[in-house]
């Protein structure tokens, strides 16, 4: 793989009161949890986001518009049209859901005078990328992938053929997600979400769902040094596989993506692993440590919650920690397991 | 970078559960709209969509996952390819989402609001990746899953992401393409929006007014030539690129010049490294709304130039529905079709053509004409745009 760097990031985080660049680092940062959800205040919009388009947005998409726009102020880009030299890759699980129950519900109560023209629109996750097209004239090639708990880092995979064939120059990776009251009555009747107030690894207590928004601006070595804007982390690898549906499938599926995420390369400095609580995808992580020697996990999800950018937040948390390097094991209840490796560019080689 | 081919081709469509009588069908002027059997739309003005007769057990399951699973089966058969043989790992799908768990989510709030009890784990059960992992299942493949959701142009981006990674040399083949289901939300989303038709839907014609919802399901078995010639696979076509892009302008409006749809064109020759004068079919997404066939020619006239009223255009659509998240492998399979069998299927009900639709639409009757080279369109909400190169390729 080509190596990219990553030279913006935005972040809209649970218990953050504005879009940062920069926020806390992860580390040691578990205040969150509680039983309603790790969820993001009520951010200032104003200024950011036209008023009447902020009203026509849904949650998912004025967390990722505000995560987007500072990710490419970091990045030292503008935040009107950007034209079609920038693509945009975005993950999401629940991204569209929320406007689906809020338009079915009242059409499935009252029939046709139910149905709102303002939500429709909205009820497909695509709607995201859409928004933001608009906001900052991105017009490159656009894809979004609506899958489980890494559904950004997939849709970061899928796409970076973009810039590895050069098609764009730079590449707007976003993850986004946003609770709602369905959600939350699902999770909680399907006992996925954590019936305790803290979120312990390995304990079978079940997860914190949250929400969130992370935005990154990923491109080519020499394109990010032709602009002369320093790179925040290095992609090193990033790697996946799947497998049948069984809990030992799965897990060898994830030693085989981090396996090949740590090949030729020394053994990382930090793990951040996206273990959050529920065995499923706990136990699919449980083997890495013993087999692959690793050094003890940071877990990101025990403070933002599951979902909240499905892996945008296990990159964030990463770029944060800015070690030398870093793996990430993106554990996934379905679909691809995915690890990736980050390194720091002001000390990594390669 | 390796030249992939199609080696296996399936569908299940409102005219026939299979690609051969689907493609024949089509050709000689059936169309799959008929009155509304599966769901019911009271006090909706449209009462017509091109729904799927699916046979038992089918007709019980999750109707996208069973379409997919159809299409699966029968674009395998058709490609030879041994399961048995080959690594696993270096096998993708690339699924275009769909509608698939509205249904379940329906029946879920539709209880609720009756203030019945209702079982939550189908809403987990039947997300669109739900499918994406169940086709895999089926094909031991344990490389690249992708499950797209770019609304109308979803399985046309699963194809290009397909096509994409078997060409850098990442995978061997994989599956790729679509399933849709119609539901309650989507058409009532759709009929609230104005945009469908009361009638059967009329692209490219001067007096349309909306589309027609379909369903249905495509998959492609996209391979590595040489892959494909090492086991003397049976070769549909080449595909040679995609392109895509995004309007930046409206929601759920087209640009009303087409330009973000232009630009998916240009990318797509550049990238197949086709010149317009090499193109001689555009399997058009063509969804007979006002505002969309009129910015599609428009957009067709910019990207080839004065080769554009020497192509021919297919409008799927009019035989089978708008497809939805299916809609762009729906509109690759008429092409793949016109490829093989040099002729294009036709655009029905087309009597009095837009004139702001000044190309060759096909009207009515299937036409016998020499296609060397097509590209297949889809647009969708939030102005993503996405366009496949596709050439005949020659011998076995």
């Amino acid at each position: 793989m080509h190596p990219f760097v990553i030279t913006g990031m935005g972040c809209v985080l649970p218990g953050t009161e504005n879009p940062n660049p920069a926020p806390t680092p992860a580390q040691g940062i578990y205040l969150n949890s509680d039983l309603s959800g790790a969820r993001c205040p009520n951010l200032p919009t104003t200024g950011i986001i036209p008023p009447l388009i902020n009203r026509r947005l849904d949650r998912c998409s004025r967390f990722a518009w505000l995560a987007a726009r500072a990710a490419l102020l970091d990045a030292g880009l503008p935040v009107t049209q950007l034209g079609n030299r920038v693509g945009m890759a975005l993950g999401t699980m629940t991204g569209g859901s929320e406007a689906s129950d809020a338009f079915m519900t009242p059409y499935l109560a009252s029939g046709v005078s139910g149905a709102s023209p303002m939500l429709f629109p909205n009820c497909v996750a695509v709607a995201i990328s859409g928004h933001l097209s608009t906001a900052f004239g991105i017009t490159g090639p656009s894809a979004t992938q609506l899958g489980r708990e890494n559904s950004t880092l997939v849709a970061l995979e899928q796409s970076l053929h973009w810039l590895e064939m050069e098609w764009v120059d730079q590449l707007l990776l976003v993850g986004t997600d946003a609770l709602f009251p369905l959600l939350m009555e699902i999770l909680s009747r399907l006992r996925l979400s954590s019936r305790s107030p803290e979120i312990l690894i390995g304990q079978k207590k079940g997860f914190l769902p949250g929400e969130g928004a992370q935005a990154f601006v990923i491109e080519r070595p020499e394109t990010a040094m032709k602009r002369n804007v320093l790179a925040k982390a290095k992609i090193l690898k990033l790697e996946s596989a799947s497998s049948q549906d069984s809990l030992q499938d799965r897990q060898e599926a994830m030693i085989h993506a981090a396996s090949a995420a740590l090949k030729g390369m020394q053994n990382p400095k930090c793990w951040i692993s996206g273990a959050n609580g529920h065995w499923m995808l706990d136990e699919v992580e449980l083997p890495l440590q013993e087999q692959l020697k690793l050094c003890d996990a940071l877990y990101p999800k025990r403070a933002w919650g599951e979902f909240c950018g499905c892996g945008g937040q296990l990159l964030a948390a990463a770029v944060m920690n800015a070690a030398d390097r870093t793996l990430i094991t993106a554990s996934a209840s379905s679909g691809e397991q995915v690890a990736m490796l980050l390194g720091n560019p002001k000390t990594t080689n390669g | 970078m390796k030249r992939v081919v199609v080696t296996g081709l399936g569908m299940v469509s409102s005219l026939a559960l299979n690609f051969e009588e689907s493609w024949q069908q089509s050709l000689s002027g059936q169309c799959g709209i008929k009155p509304l059997q599966l769901i019911e739309m009271p006090g909706e003005p449209v009462q017509i969509a091109a729904e799927v007769a699916l046979p038992p057990p089918f007709h019980a399951q999750n109707r996208c996952a069973a379409m997919a699973a159809m299409a699966l089966e029968e674009a395998l058969e058709g490609s030879g390819i041994d399961l048995r043989q080959g690594d696993p790992f270096r096998r993708g799908v690339f699924q275009g989402a769909a509608s698939s768990g509205l249904p379940s989510a329906e029946a879920y709030v539709s209880n609720r609001l009756a203030a019945q009890n209702s079982h939550a784990a189908p809403l987990v059960r039947d997300l669109s990746n739900g499918i994406t992992d169940s086709l895999a299942l089926r094909l031991q493949a344990w490389g690249h899953r992708s499950t797209l959701m770019n609304a109308c142009s979803s399985s046309l981006m699963a194809i290009g992401q397909a096509w994409a990674l078997i060409a850098q040399g990442k995978l061997d083949w994989a599956l790729a393409g679509g399933a849709e289901n119609i539901c309650r939300t989507t058409f009532a989303g759709f009929s609230c929006l104005k945009a469908m038709d009361t009638q059967p839907c009329r692209p490219f014609s001067e007096d349309r007014a909306g589309l027609t919802l379909g369903e249905g399901a495509v998959h492609l078995i996209l391979e590595d030539l040489d892959h494909a010639k090492a086991r003397g696979a049976n070769i549909w076509a080449e595909v040679c690129g995609y392109g895509a892009s995004m309007d930046a302008h409206h929601p759920t409006a087209p640009h009303p010049e087409g330009d973000g749809a232009r630009r998916a064109m240009v990318m797509a020759l550049e990238v197949a490294q086709l010149n317009a004068e090499a193109i001689d079919l555009v399997s058009a997404h063509a969804t007979a709304t006002p505002a969309n066939d009129g910015a599609e020619c428009l957009a067709i006239q910019r990207a080839l130039g004065a080769h554009a009223p020497q192509i021919s255009l297919c409008a799927s659509k009019s035989q089978f529905g708008h497809t939805l998240a299916a809609a762009g492998a729906f509109g690759a399979a008429m092409a793949l079709g016109a490829l093989r069998d040099q002729v294009v299927s036709p655009t029905l009900r087309l009597e009095k053509q837009d004139p702001a639709c000044n190309l060759d639409c096909t009207p009515l009757i299937a036409r016998e004409r020499s296609v060397r080279a097509a590209l297949v369109n889809a647009f969708a909400f939030g102005g993503n745009n996405v366009c496949l190169a596709l050439k005949r390729h020659e011998g076995k």
